[in-house]
């Protein structure tokens, strides 16, 4: 049993996710579009993702042990022909510790199911919830300087996609690190013995 | 005989998103990759009519070209739910011709109904990260009028 799972957005998680599109840490890192907006807005606009907009943007709901909602990622700019979308998320401020879990179980539903090839990431550069600061540097392939206003400032966006040869390129050397670790393990068992 | 029970397009959503991996293809949708209200209306775009049989759903979507022909689905490992919807069809729709397209594990619900294994679709469906054949059955009737 996965550790998390993820599902399709409903109407009954419409209240919990515009609490979140308000909270102050995903204002300032993703878009602050909400602290503006009446909670009438928000909700007409989360139902007509669910009910019309199937072609153009599709939201989850990631949920952990025991189908708790963990929080939510979504897809926008979606070429399906071409097999590649943006893929943004937003976790629940008490579950931020499995951020990870749930950017795994996102990109596999993505590529398992809905048969995208590449998946484009989006980080400004002084959110470091998502990835450090290093570990952004590193990872980033395009930088945008003014990408977007939040929260009165502006930010500076770091740009990535991953392919399914970035996947497999990563299980291969994650493979590779498991191995050498057994290795290292078995190695010290036989001195011991 | 199995009773069937006309559902709603909203019914028959739910129940397919119950079936969970049962209903993935059911008359070419999938609850995994469409939520509920893309559900519904892929089930009104394809004309489909939905049933409760038992606690399975069996389902059908005219052929606009013949039409005494009807595309056949079930959520159902057994036969009896795809013979109570067959019934069904010839006695109050007259129709004489029915086509199941369905993953070679779900073969036997319709081999059991009497339907012919006539044909493969290549790597028709994605699931799972990988494209899977998908079998073309059929079963016809004579024509009784």
């Amino acid at each position: 049993m996965p550790i998390v799972t993820v599902r399709h957005f409903t109407e009954e998680d419409v209240p919990l996710r515009t609490e979140l599109l308000r909270e102050a840490r995903f204002a300032a890192n993703l878009t602050d579009f909400a602290v503006g907006s009446d909670d009438d807005g928000l909700q007409a606009r989360q139902l007509r993702t669910i009910t019309e907009e199937h072609r153009t943007k599709r939201i989850f709901t990631v949920c952990g042990p025991h189908d708790r909602v963990l929080g939510f990622a979504w897809i926008t700019s979606i070429d399906w022909r071409a097999q590649c979308c943006e893929l943004s998320f937003g976790v629940l401020p008490r579950d931020r510790g499995l951020g990870a879990f749930a950017v795994y179980a996102v990109h596999k539903h993505l590529r398992d199911e809905l048969n995208m090839r590449v998946i484009v990431n989006q980080v400004y550069t002084h959110n470091t919830m998502f990835l450090s600061a290093e570990a952004l540097e590193a990872q980033h392939q395009v930088r945008c300087e003014r990408d977007s206003h939040t929260v009165g400032e502006w930010r500076t966006a770091c740009y990535w996609t991953l392919s399914d040869e970035d996947i497999r390129a990563h299980q291969d050397s994650a493979e590779e690190r498991r191995r050498e670790l057994a290795e290292r393990i078995r190695e010290r068992i036989e001195a011991r013995s | 005989m199995t009773e069937l029970r006309p559902l709603s397009p909203a019914e028959a959503a739910q129940g397919l998103r119950r079936a969970g991996e049962a209903a993935r293809g059911f008359l070419g949708t999938d609850p995994v990759t469409q939520n509920d209200a893309l559900l519904v209306r892929e089930l009104v775009r394809r004309e489909a009519q939905v049933y409760a049989a038992g606690g399975a759903l069996v389902g059908c979507v005219p052929n606009r070209a013949q039409p005494r022909q009807a595309y056949v689905s079930s959520t159902s490992a057994g036969p009896e739910p795809v013979r109570a919807l067959l019934g069904h069809l010839t006695t109050y729709q007259r129709r004489t011709s029915f086509v199941a397209l369905v993953p070679e594990a779900g073969a036997a619900a319709f081999a059991g109904a009497g339907f012919a294994r006539t044909g493969v679709l290549p790597g028709y469906r994605y699931a799972g990260h990988a494209f899977h054949d998908v079998l073309v059955l059929v079963k016809e009737e004579p024509c009784r009028s």
